[in-house]
């Protein structure tokens, strides 16, 4: 233990200090999160109950999900997402994995190109314009695609993944080649049933920036059922345009919906918004913080 | 393995490799390759249809006669500077602050919530901070209220429309930014604290002397990584958290880019803003790769 014995009161005044800080922090991050989740939850009678600052849902009521789920704008942008984000993730999973691979190898040829192509990749960026151009010209435009491949690989996410592969004994390699196993077979058999931890973390890190996409889709898609969710939620929220694409006509064809507050509704649509994430956060935060951490530690 | 003799041989034993790289590579070709070169209509008068004809630097000087131009340059500098410079220390007091809990529920709890934020959309981050700084029914203006305080429209104040893009980026990043930090904390060896104490070092004397000495190779990589994007003021921020009220405050180089370019479709021109904003990067980003090599050894690649 660091305590000294003469400021042994001190010293403890002080931790109770730092909890504190820490705590009116976690307070500072959680609030507003649990106040939405509160409003969307309320009883839609008792929603002016609500201050900015309450935690715990007035009554309590799923109206505000029942109306986003009879909504078929929304439920179609779920739908996009969910295609969106696990298409989007196979892609780059198996693209990363392949390329990781190969560059790796000592033997493959031009390899020394390849890096340099990579680093002039990770300096420069070519912007908006000069990338909306081309997906225009391949005709790409108001396609799901242009959303899904435009990030097939995220240069830092292969340099990680190449760390890992790296790390793979050569010896172990060699002997499967010597077996006479092809680079798929010794991909699949030996590297990448050592890197599961890796990939399990690249897959999560993928997943969440998939789901999270709204801005290659703002500009690349014209028709709105082919919107996701954070582009409607962006609309909806950020914009609060609650007509151009909810429509008050679909919106307020149903009775309950009526009686409901906006704001309840803006809520409830931030909030399923982040449920993906939140389900993936424990596994988030096992494979990769804690692995962080923990490799840390070994070093 | 020995090195087959011949270029057939080799190919036949390692051109699979090819294949496994194909996917990769026809991405950074098709999404990275060819946007660079068509940066080449930065000195053109781009057409849709027909030839685009050369005009060399003229949306250059364009760019750099317009005072809209110098105003989102500024823009960008600041709110880099905020946070980068001035948020710099938050994660490092954060880490210091969590590394003191011994109480390793409570750690965990702590860490837990710091992180989340990192993994929502900034659409997602928006929305929340739109409504708890709601200027009637928000949580913070409740709060000040308390103490008999104004109500304030934060977002669309341009005199506190900075401090709040400064304030969600620290919401979102203080917790995450500060786990490399935590991680060099955990790997200094527990017998440089016993050796201070048997010297009779008191807490405040073995962070002075031992924790941040310690933690500083951890801190100039980091600043100077950071360094190397300041061009990059955060557009998906700006972007969601933008309006009419304060767009002259917080408009940046990547929004004003969007706007021009893709909004009122003027590609050459705002590819010649793009084409100034990577030239700025790579300086940047090189210099602080020498930078890293020689403080820490460790360059960016």
């Amino acid at each position: 233990m660091r305590v000294a014995t003469g400021s042994a009161l001190t010293e403890r005044l002080l931790r109770g200090l730092i909890m504190l800080l820490l705590l009116v922090f976690a307070a500072i991050v959680l609030v507003p999160m649990l106040n939405l989740l509160a409003l969307s939850l309320s009883d839609p009678g008792r929603v002016s109950e609500i201050t900015g600052l309450s935690v715990l849902p007035r009554g309590l009521s799923l109206v505000v999900y029942r109306v986003l789920a009879a909504n078929p704008f929304f439920m179609r942008s779920i739908l996009n997402s969910v295609y969106i984000t696990a298409m989007g993730t196979a892609i780059n999973l198996a693209a990363t994995a392949m390329a990781a691979y190969a560059l790796t190898r000592p033997t493959l040829p031009l390899r020394r190109l390849f890096m340099v192509l990579i680093i002039v990749i990770m300096v420069f960026e070519a912007g908006i314009v000069p990338e909306y151009l081309v997906v225009k010209r391949i005709g790409l435009m108001n396609s799901r695609w242009a959303v899904i491949l435009y990030k097939s690989v995220n240069i830092y996410y292969l340099i990680i993944l190449m760390r890992f592969f790296e790390e793979v004994p050569q010896a172990l390699l060699d002997a499967a080649r010597v077996d006479g196993a092809g680079h798929l077979t010794v991909l699949r058999r030996v590297v990448l049933p050592l890197s599961t931890s890796a990939m399990a973390t690249l897959g999560l890190f993928y997943g969440v920036m998939h789901w999270n996409e709204y801005f290659r889709a703002g500009i690349y898609l014209n028709d709105p059922a082919k919107y996701p969710l954070q582009l409607i939620l962006r609309q909806f929220v950020v914009l609060d345009d609650t007509v151009s694409l909810i429509g008050s006509g679909t919106l307020f064809s149903y009775d309950e919906a009526a009686r409901l507050s906006y704001a309840a509704l803006q809520a409830g649509t931030i909030v399923v918004a982040m449920i993906p994430v939140l389900v993936l956060y424990p596994l988030i935060l096992r494979y990769y913080t804690h692995g962080v951490m923990e490799g840390g530690l070994k070093e | 393995m020995a090195a087959p003799a011949s270029l057939a041989a080799r190919f036949r034993r390692d051109g699979f490799l090819f294949v496994l790289l194909a996917p990769a590579l026809a991405y950074f070709l098709v999404f990275h390759i060819l946007p660079m070169a068509g940066m080449v209509i930065a000195f053109q008068d781009f057409r849709l249809v027909g030839k685009s004809k050369y005009v060399g630097f003229k949306h250059f000087r364009t760019l750099f006669t317009s005072p809209a131009f110098f105003a989102v340059l500024a823009n960008t500098l600041i709110l880099s500077t905020m946070k980068i410079v001035l948020f710099f220390p938050l994660p490092i007091a954060f880490a210091l602050l969590v590394n003191e809990v011994r109480l390793k529920v409570f750690r965990k709890f702590v860490q837990s919530v710091a992180y989340l934020p990192h993994f929502l959309s900034w659409v997602v981050i928006a929305g929340i901070w739109i409504s708890f700084l709601s200027p009637t029914t928000g949580g913070l203006n409740q709060l000040s209220g308390l103490v008999g305080l104004p109500p304030v429209d934060y977002m669309t104040s341009k005199a506190h429309i900075r401090w709040v893009l400064f304030a969600s980026e620290t919401w979102r990043s203080l917790g995450w930014d500060s786990i490399i930090y935590l991680a060099a904390l955990m790997r200094i060896s527990p017998s440089l604290y016993e050796a201070a104490g048997i010297d009779g070092a008191s807490s405040l004397q073995k962070m002075r002397f031992v924790t941040l000495p310690e933690l500083f190779p951890t801190m100039v990589t980091v600043f100077i990584l950071n360094l190397g994007f300041f061009m990059n003021a955060g557009f998906d921020q700006v972007f969601n958290m933008m309006n009419d009220s304060v767009i002259s405050v917080v408009d940046i180089l990547d929004t004003f880019v969007y706007r021009i370019g893709l909004v009122n479709m003027q590609y050459s021109f705002s590819t010649a803003a793009s084409l100034f904003k990577g030239a700025i990067g790579i300086v940047l980003i090189l210099s602080t790769h020498l930078a890293a090599k020689r403080s820490t050894g460790k360059g960016l690649w």
